[in-house]
């Protein structure tokens, strides 16, 4: 079913996607970041979350995995309603899941070879030591940091910790993956690799992905979907071509990064700025 | 004015109670990794780096106390000639009170604004979230085996306190004060029971337990930033002190009662 828009909208229904969102919202406090969402995540597809800062992307995407839990509405992973498990029975589920957080969240006293090890070692007896190294051999070969098994986090650049953190991610073969702003402090090119390493999990393993971004280059090229979030809701939902051609006017100034007319009126009125301004201070030392 | 005393005391009951379910999650992960020898070697690294690295900072507090205790308390039995009888009066001051109070004192400043900070960090940094995403809980992961090595090390670290404690006072009471050595020891022998010696011990479960639990706690539900990493760390020090004394008014009054309820058999035995 679809809007005036064309935007996939209407009644979700539990077996849509691999997850489902049904009616979701979260509040912190008086705040309420997620209005009555409704989101199916179709397997084997990569699904772009955009928008603005502070629009609930990430809260978002946190629901998928029940890192959050929803205030009011129903979650669904493979049909089966999850929000209402417990924390135990939850850990299984995730294990299902893969999260590569903004930062990498890389644990800091641990080697790149125990980081990425760490999720098997939490739900696997580890019998061979040489089945083990070829394990993160393989996995770190994925990213492209073979060799890099006795490193430290601290010991690697912002775009290297993304990559193992990527490996640690995938490290339990999961179906689904989940990616909070990938190429985010990163320079076009390592934002590229991490945009080839997306589509190759997706091609290569047929692995469901859902992206936040909001890096607009790299959602066109690794969406199969994207989902525009604002002030809590859905406002655009379609592939790269309908998100480019699409109507409505904050969908455009986002994904044209151009400022709205009332914020340059702001602006505006705050007045020009003259040189007088930036005399040196005349205060006592 | 009423409504803000009301917000404040909900806000207060409504953290009580998140400490209060911290707590029963951290026992009940404690006793899963206690019965999990695969989770040994968690509970092995922290034994290294709550228990092992404390023992130079506990060995020279429990030394200072003796000696100070020696230095203030020569002058009033030396007037009334009771001089030999130092040894009681350090000994079981430092067994049974300043001993492990203090050394629990020290752990929470070292051990427990560690633990704080390293959690917290992981918090912001969002590592502990990278635990649960990953399907294990945090609080086995993290918690558990903090909580297990400050339980099953405080009481030796209080026993290292205390040994360097009357070491201390004998070096005082003895080479400084020239008391005689066999009258100081023998005085202290009679005065210092096995029981002054075991409730000192026993309170190091307790100041072990709470000391992580808080520092645990306030690590995990620290606020962004390092602003928040540093409030937490001071929250929890200050949460650590004033629990350490409250126990051990608690345990000194139990401890008190047992023995007056048991001392009455002593003789018998």
């Amino acid at each position: 079913m679809s809007n005036g828009n064309g935007d996939n909208q209407g009644v979700v229904t539990k077996d849509d996607g691999v997850v489902v969102l049904k009616n979701v919202v979260k509040k912190f406090g008086e705040n309420v970041v997620l209005k009555d969402v409704s989101l199916a995540i179709e397997k084997g597809k990569t699904t772009v979350i955009i928008g603005p800062s502070g629009c609930g992307k990430t809260v978002l995407l946190k629901h998928l995995i029940l890192l959050l839990r929803p205030t009011v509405g129903e979650v669904y992973f493979k049909g089966e309603r999850i929000d209402e498990f417990n924390e135990h029975d939850l850990d299984k589920i995730r294990t299902n899941y893969g999260f590569l957080f903004q930062g990498g969240a890389l644990f800091d006293s641990l080697s790149v070879a125990e980081n990425v090890l760490f999720p098997v070692r939490q739900h696997y007896k580890i019998t061979s030591k040489s089945g083990i190294d070829e394990l993160v051999r393989t996995k770190l070969a994925m990213v492209g940091l073979d060799g890099f098994q006795n490193y430290y986090p601290g010991n690697l650049s912002g775009g290297q910790r993304k990559r193992v953190a990527l490996a640690r991610a995938i490290a339990l073969n999961p179906e689904v993956i989940l990616y909070d702003e990938p190429t985010t402090g990163l320079d076009p090119i390592r934002a590229d690799i991490i945009n080839e390493l997306i589509l190759k999990m997706q091609r290569g393993l047929g692995l469901t992905s859902v992206v936040v971004t909001h890096d607009m280059t790299s959602a066109y090229k690794i969406a199969d979907r994207i989902i525009m979030l604002h002030e809590g809701k859905i406002y655009a939902d379609g592939d790269a071509e309908h998100i480019r051609n699409h109507p409505n006017q904050i969908v455009q100034q986002f994904i044209n990064g151009r400022v709205s007319d009332d914020d340059l009126e702001v602006l505006r009125m705050s007045g020009t700025i003259s040189r007088s301004e930036f005399e040196p201070l005349d205060l006592e030392e | 004015m009423l409504d803000v005393l009301g917000h404040k005391a909900f806000l207060g009951l409504h953290n009580m109670g998140r400490f209060a379910r911290f707590i029963w999650d951290a026992i009940t992960a404690s006793l899963y990794s206690i019965s999990n020898p695969s989770t040994y070697s968690l509970i092995w690294t922290q034994m290294h780096i709550i228990g092992v690295r404390s023992v130079p900072v506990v060995m020279i507090t429990g030394a200072f106390v003796g000696m100070t205790l020696a230095v203030q308390a020569y002058d009033q039995l030396a007037g009334m000639g009771l001089e030999e009888h130092l040894g009681v009066l350090i000994n079981v001051s430092v067994v049974k009170e300043l001993g492990p109070v203090l050394a629990a004192i020290m752990l929470a400043g070292r051990v427990g604004g560690a633990l704080t900070a390293e959690l917290g960090t992981m918090k912001v940094t969002e590592q502990i979230e990278a635990v649960k995403s990953m399907g294990t809980d945090p609080v086995k992961y993290l918690v558990a085996p903090r909580v297990l090595a400050c339980l099953l090390l405080t009481p030796f670290l209080i026993i290292f306190a205390d040994l360097m404690g009357i070491m201390g006072g004998y070096f005082v009471s003895v080479i400084q004060f020239d008391i005689n050595a066999r009258a100081y020891w023998e005085f202290s022998a009679s005065g210092v029971e096995l029981w002054d010696v075991s409730i000192g011990v026993i309170k190091g479960f307790f100041f072990g337990c709470a000391i992580a639990a808080i520092s645990c706690y306030k690590g995990f539900t620290c606020k962004e930033g390092a602003h928040g990493v540093g409030e937490a760390c001071t929250e929890a020090f200050v949460a650590s002190f004033i629990s350490i004394l409250a126990l051990d008014f608690i345990l000194a009054i139990m401890a008190k009662t047992i023995y007056s309820m048991f001392w009455p058999l002593k003789s018998l035995v």
